[in-house]
């Protein structure tokens, strides 16, 4: 097994430098993933450098439920894709009592475990494990934390698999484990600095120039923190940046203990999904029987079991077969017009609302169109409404609209002399629409009277809902709404259906904050216990600094474009309503390392998640956040109180569907 | 005066305030020395840390800016508790700002840090012609409640480093190594080397 490894990956600095360079003409861009969906069809500047076949997958703990398919590498645009799918029917599923149960199963399997086209440059590490006897199989963890399901080659070619991937991307072997591969973009500064901080080794084998590269990357941030102050005032920066350099006396065993919390968590999850996924089959006792027979070689087993137990992973290969993890799709174009009238009927019904539910979660909604859809997602239009009935809708709603805005434009400046109440809340709205979005178009310039708009749905929307009011936040979700909806009363009422489910954020108790703030303590803990105890040790339980993301739906964390995307994902409630809490840990999952190796306290964190901000890449987050989102599955849903927004209020859940018909 | 020797100390302030007294424009213009037309309002809470020089000793500010609406009131013990220092913000253009602060002043008195250092500042001075709040019943009130007083501007920049360094000033005074409460001597992670013998 060792000196098979002399042709596996060089560790010699020549090499890892020609690699260097290569990652200097930037071999991973950031728009990779956006230009494979636009060549979905393939062809044009793509190359296949790598196909192997019967390459499976084991759904289950049982051998003899594996899904074989075909492994490929494929280059496009110098970035590379790794893309692994299965066999139409089950061909590797060579089971011989032929349960024939199984093929729907299998077929759902087939969509679930495909692996379409994942950028290399996601991929944290790669681990193989090539026992002398029995299967050989890679294990690809993904710089999320994530790992797909171990891949196993029947017919061998880890090795070729390994080297070719070495011929495209910069993969270093750990030094820890020398069954391990370290793969990195190194596309961000932040990650830059953040990668080579983290795989200290992977710096000193690679070359100084990677060595540099961080540490400039570092003094470039201190510089530039630094132009902020002045003579007399020196920042905290130094103070990081010593912290920092402490790190990189850490070990890369830091890295396989890293990997192995993945791994267990993987583990733990995997076997409820899978028993999840595959409840039929468990009470058929004979399988583990079956299991046995079936095993080509029953003796690697226990050989395996032997040598690993040395190993820090997985002390128990069965364990590896219990793994399967399912992870986010990739993302899709937003619909578009085209595609749209398809999901309308002659007379604009929605027919099938989940698939276009679903078309949305998937790759949002093209911007001339939101106007429409929008109206959906939120619920201002039910699905199987006509053309017809939405216009007239539209009209008995606006007048409802300027009834309601007559209440207070109705108010005489002496009267309001005498209604504290409102003048106070009419100043809120004023301080607040002044300084929503100002940097956008739209709403830029002096007197821009989309501002004054924003101001009058706030103000009529504080007495169509009185008790709740105005509060600091609300301008923020309105302004995309009118961005969108460009007319008053509809936005209005877009508003108000999003109010529905959102308006317990802003109680006077702060009650709605503080289930989902308690909805996120549960589900760290369950998707991510380290870092549950970590936040455990340091008093962060209280998950303050999460609170500016979920007030307002992480309005100010991504570009107004994106928060518009993410929005209508979100609000397809397609995989769960509470995917946005999925998001927050997977955020904080992309940065658990950083959280924990820098000892943040609660100041330091939140901080830290403030000047996120701009920073978090949607479509990574969303995939991730999906994937934790199918992998919590039963659990995660546990976490979440009933009643926890977006949900609609307990109390009054019953009261909505007859307030509709009542309007119409 | 110059009695402080080699310190280096971290101290938690917090700004409280009417909501767009320019509590977040204060620190932006103290922490990046900027000014924003239409600085966004504050969600939740933001956090900054910045560091003065006060003749031999080090101040470290760890800053907690506020959102400023009654509605999110509940929230504030947690970010005044252990405060060193607070800035009370109001808006000289704005009587109910002003209001607004003299509460700020009394819950503080109540519920705060009984050693706090509390400065009040009345911001938005370069907006003379539109005063509401004269400087000095502001003062009059400072001195009944033994706050101090400045007018600031975050626009213009006046008086804005300056009350930052005024309380970094007061700072050691007010908290004698002794009885730090609510005030955390810098015994954390890089400055551990230091030994913390201070004041005089
Ligand atoms: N003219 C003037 N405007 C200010 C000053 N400080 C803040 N502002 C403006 O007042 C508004 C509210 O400021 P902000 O700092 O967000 O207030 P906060 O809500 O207390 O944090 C913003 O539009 C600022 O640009 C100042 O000193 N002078
Ligand atoms: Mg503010």
């Amino acid at each position: 097994m060792q000196e098979a490894d002399l042709h596996d990956l060089s560790d010699d600095p020549d090499y890892a430098a020609s690699q260097q360079q290569a990652l200097g003409r930037s071999l991973y861009r950031s728009d990779s993933a956006k230009s494979t969906e636009m060549d979905s069809g393939g062809g044009g500047g793509s190359e296949t450098v790598y196909v192997k076949d019967n390459v499976a997958i084991h759904p289950t703990q049982y051998a003899s439920e594996r899904i074989s398919g075909r492994l490929l590498l494929v280059k496009r645009d110098s970035s590379l894709f790794m893309t692994w799918i299965p066999y139409k029917l089950s061909v590797g599923g060579t089971d011989s009592t032929g349960r024939s149960s199984n093929a729907g199963i299998l077929e759902k399997d087939r969509k679930l475990y495909t692996i379409k086209d994942v950028p290399l440059a996601d991929v944290h590490s790669i681990r193989r494990h090539t026992p002398t006897l029995g299967w050989q199989y890679i294990i690809v963890v993904l710089s999320s934390g994530l790992a797909f399901p171990p891949l196993y080659f029947y017919n061998g070619g880890v090795r070729e698999f390994l080297a070719t991937l070495k011929q495209h991307v910069f993969i270093v072997r750990s030094a820890d484990d020398a069954n391990v591969f370290l793969a990195n973009d190194f596309q961000d500064p932040l990650q830059k600095s953040l990668s080579s901080l983290e795989l200290p080794r992977v710096v000193s084998v690679a070359n100084g120039a990677t060595l540099h590269g961080s540490v400039g990357a570092l003094s470039s941030v201190e510089n530039s923190e630094r132009r902020n102050g002045d003579m007399q005032i020196a920042t905290s920066s130094s103070e990081y940046s010593g912290r920092n350099k402490h790190k990189l006396h850490d070990p890369a065993r830091d890295i396989s203990i890293q990997v192995l919390e993945k791994f267990s968590l993987v583990t733990k999850f995997a076997r409820e999904t899978t028993s999840h996924l595959f409840r039929e089959n468990h009470n058929n006792d004979s399988s583990i029987h079956e299991r046995k027979q079936l095993d080509h070689k029953p003796s690697s087993a226990s050989t395996d079991t032997q040598k690993i137990s040395s190993a820090p992973v997985a002390p128990d290969p069965l364990e590896f077969d219990k793994l399967p993890l399912i992870w986010g799709k990739q993302r899709q174009q937003p619909l578009d017009v085209k595609e749209w009238v398809c999901f309308l009927d002659a007379e604009g019904r929605i027919t099938d609302s989940k698939a276009l539910r679903k078309r949305i979660f998937y790759g949002g909604v093209e911007h001339s169109i939101r106007k429409e859809v929008w109206k959906f997602l939120l619920g201002y239009h039910p699905y199987d409404s006509t053309y017809a009935e939405r216009e007239y809708l539209a009209s008995v709603k606006k007048s409802e609209y300027e009834i309601i805005k007559s209440q207070w434009q109705s108010i005489s400046p002496a009267q309001a002399r005498r209604f504290t109440k409102f003048r106070e809340r009419k100043g809120l709205i004023e301080k607040d629409v002044v300084r929503t979005d100002r940097s956008i178009s739209f709403y830029d310039g002096d007197d821009n009277p989309n501002v004054a708009v924003l101001h009058d749905i706030l103000l009529t929307y504080s007495f169509y809902n009185f008790d709740l009011g105005y509060c600091q936040g609300m301008s923020d979700l309105l302004s995309p709404i009118f961005y969108v909806m460009e007319d008053e009363s509809e936005s209005f009422w877009c508003f108000v259906e999003l109010m529905e489910r959102l308006g317990p954020n802003f109680n006077r108790d702060q009650s709605g904050m503080h289930s989902q703030l308690f909805a996120l303590l549960k589900l760290v803990e369950l998707l991510d216990t380290p870092l549950h105890n970590y936040f455990s040790k340091t008093e962060c339980l209280n998950y303050f600094f999460c609170f500016r993301w979920l007030l307002i739906q992480f309005k100010r964390e991504f570009e107004y474009e994106e928060v518009m995307r993410l929005w209508e994902v979100l609000w397809t409630h397609y995989l769960s309503e509470h995917l946005h809490l999925y998001i927050c840990v997977a955020i904080l999952k992309r940065y658990r390392q950083k959280i924990m190796g820098e000892e943040m306290d609660f100041d330091t964190l939140l901080k830290f998640i403030n000047e996120l901000s701009g920073r978090i890449r949607l479509g990574d987050i969303l995939r991730d956040a999906e994937a934790l989102c199918v992998c919590a599955g039963e659990n995660g849903d546990a976490c979440i109180p009933p009643g926890t927004p977006p949900s609609l209020p307990l109390e009054t859940a019953s009261l909505y569907p007859q307030q509709d018909q009542d309007d119409i | 005066m110059a009695t402080m020797g080699n310190n280096n100390i971290n101290a938690k302030l917090v700004l409280l305030g009417d909501m767009g007294a320019g509590k977040s424009s204060l620190v932006l213009r103290f922490v990046k020395g900027q000014f924003l037309e239409f600085q966004e309002s504050t969600i939740g809470a933001a956090f900054f840390s910045q560091t003065l020089a006060v003749n031999d000793a080090t101040v470290k500010f760890e800053i907690w800016d506020t959102a400023g609406q009654e509605r999110y009131h509940s929230l504030a013990p947690m970010y005044y508790r252990g405060a060193a220092a607070a800035i009370i913000v109001y808006d000289i253009t704005s009587t109910d700002s002003f209001a607004r602060a003299k509460k700020w002043v009394l819950e503080l008195q109540k519920q705060g840090n009984p050693n706090m250092v509390t400065a009040l500042a009345g911001n938005k001075a370069d907006l003379e012609d539109k005063r509401k709040v004269t400087a000095e019943e502001a003062r009059a009130y400072a001195e009944e409640n033994d706050l101090f007083f400045m007018e600031t501007s975050a626009k213009t920049a006046i008086n804005v480093n300056d009350i930052f360094y005024e309380i970094a000033r007061k700072l050691p005074r007010a908290q004698p190594a002794q009885n730090p409460t609510g005030m955390v001597l810098a015994d954390r992670q890089a400055e551990r080397t230091r030994t913390s013998a201070c004041c005089s």
